[in-house]
């Protein structure tokens, strides 16, 4: 499954509906996500993929595919660091 | 000044769930006290509460209640159920004049320790919600939330005492025409490994029974060794009388008084004259005399010094009527309820004005003679209760008595 797909499902799974009805694209407030669930999906993000999303790597009030953008960004900045 | 009336009533207690289980455990004496799981008690130290079966969170429909504090869940559920109970439908401006008057002692106790073990044991990071998860009016907010409540919203922290002045601030502030209904109660979870380790180091907490843990908590008997922690969370719907007669509400009693007063003494150690003095101003407060009150719910923790204080208490509030009035403490079944206990135990007084049955108290099992009045001992007793009392004391010397009235209409 790629991110988006992943998160879509941890966004169901977190704030309730079907994941195939969640509307990717749209600003995540339109979605019954406040500020401040936001912050907590993306912490529940970084467990899950292990990566730290600064919040200056999307929008103020982003979609989620700005968020797997981000997500996926991170994923391959890790992927780059010489371990 | 209006007359304030019970309409409906929550519980959710180690020993039921529903108003009916809770009374019927009380009158049957059977306890909701048991070993705790070994993660609460890995050295084998014989602990035990009296915890809430399974997670309360299942009962909550919708979605935000898997990220809810436990006491908050407890408070949901409680609220929820008495305000069908009162069968309550509010519209928008009947909804800003319904009031949220709650109680807990330590407020989001579960969340806060779950983020100090994140912080200091696991990976150090702490969750964004933590702050709105822990904060001592998280279960107000999200009662009020969840029904669309309002009007006036307050949040008492008087420990012990918690849930019984949140009541007792309701029941003025609807006598004094701030509002015409409130939701009102309290709430605690507190039964984590640190707040255990806290109360053991205290010295607070009861021995386990050797022969049977569920008897642990032993009140006014000589051979009582300390309070059981508790959880759960109860609730009342309090209304203007004149409004839920017009709505055709089942009245189940009239709150008739409240009594407020502090010890000024000490953290701890239990005053009998500040707790006389609150059972003295619930008396004033509703006019009666102390030879007209049938049945006390007594605070009776079960520790050595507070229950022989507060029997000197109730000497001094009730002077020559003491020795004829019933007297239980129901923490010997449902443990003490903390910030909850209050609310829990006044459901329980109107329950004995509304069933004519007088709860006992379990487990005396040794006359005390520091203890000496009516405790209605280890079995229920029938009795028609016209007022009954409950009495609650928190540490820091704060102390809130109600009391409740048959209604006549």
């Amino acid at each position: 499954m790629d991110t988006l797909h992943t998160i879509r499902s941890l966004a169901a799974a977190q704030f309730g509906g079907d994941a195939d009805a969640i509307d990717v694209d749209v600003p995540v407030n339109q979605l019954g996500i406040d500020s401040l669930g936001l912050l907590e999906f993306l912490f529940e993000l970084e467990d899950k993929f292990a990566v730290s999303i600064p919040p200056q790597s999307m929008p103020d009030v982003p979609t989620l595919r700005d968020v797997a953008a981000a997500v996926d960004m991170m994923l391959a900045a890790r992927a780059q660091q010489p371990t | 000044m209006s007359r304030v009336v019970i309409t409906g009533m929550g519980v959710v207690t180690p020993v039921g769930r529903t108003v009916r289980d809770f009374f019927d455990a009380l009158v049957a004496a059977r306890s909701g006290v048991r070993p705790v799981p070994t993660a609460l008690d890995p050295e084998g130290r014989r602990l035990v509460a009296a915890l809430v079966d399974g997670d309360p969170a299942t009962q909550l429909s919708g979605q935000p209640g898997a990220r809810l504090d436990r006491g908050t869940q407890l408070a949901l559920v409680a609220a929820r159920n008495a305000t069908t109970d009162a069968g309550l439908a509010l519209d928008e401006e009947e909804c800003e004049r319904a009031g949220v008057y709650w109680g807990t002692g330590f407020g989001g106790a579960t969340s806060i320790e779950e983020s100090y073990r994140k912080l200091f044991a696991l990976d150090g990071r702490v969750r964004p919600t933590a702050v709105v998860l822990g904060m001592s009016n998280a279960a107000a907010a999200h009662v009020s939330i969840e029904l669309g409540l309002r009007g006036p919203i307050l949040n008492v922290a008087t420990a012990c005492s918690s849930s019984a002045s949140a009541i007792g601030e309701a029941f003025r502030a609807i006598r004094a025409g701030d509002a015409d209904v409130a939701v009102a109660g309290g709430s605690e979870a507190l039964v984590t490994l640190g707040n255990l380790r806290a109360w053991d180091a205290m010295q607070a907490l009861a021995h386990a029974d050797p022969r049977d843990p569920s008897r642990s908590c032993k009140p006014f008997s000589a051979n009582r060794t300390g309070v059981v922690l508790g959880e759960g969370a109860a609730a009342v719907v309090l209304e203007r009388e004149s409004r839920a007669r017009k709505r055709g509400a089942t009245i189940l009693a009239e709150l008739a008084g409240y009594g407020n007063a502090g010890d000024a003494r000490g953290m701890s150690q239990p005053d009998p004259d500040g707790q006389a003095r609150a059972m003295r101003a619930a008396l004033r407060d509703a006019r009666i005399d102390a030879g007209d009150v049938d049945y006390l719910n007594a605070h009776g923790t079960g520790t050595l010094v507070g229950d022989e204080a507060e029997t000197t208490a109730i000497r001094r509030a009730f002077g020559s009527d003491a020795q004829r009035l019933a007297i239980s403490s129901t923490k010997a079944l449902h443990g003490h309820l903390m910030g909850a206990t209050g609310a829990a135990e006044l459901v329980a007084s109107v329950c004995t004005l509304r069933r004519g049955v007088l709860p006992p108290t379990a487990h005396l099992e040794c006359v005390d003679p520091a203890c000496d009045l009516d405790y209605v001992p280890n079995v229920a007793r029938d009795a028609r209760v016209e007022i009954a009392m409950s009495s609650s004391f928190g540490f820091g010397g704060m102390n809130a008595v109600l009391v409740a009235r048959r209604y006549h209409g």
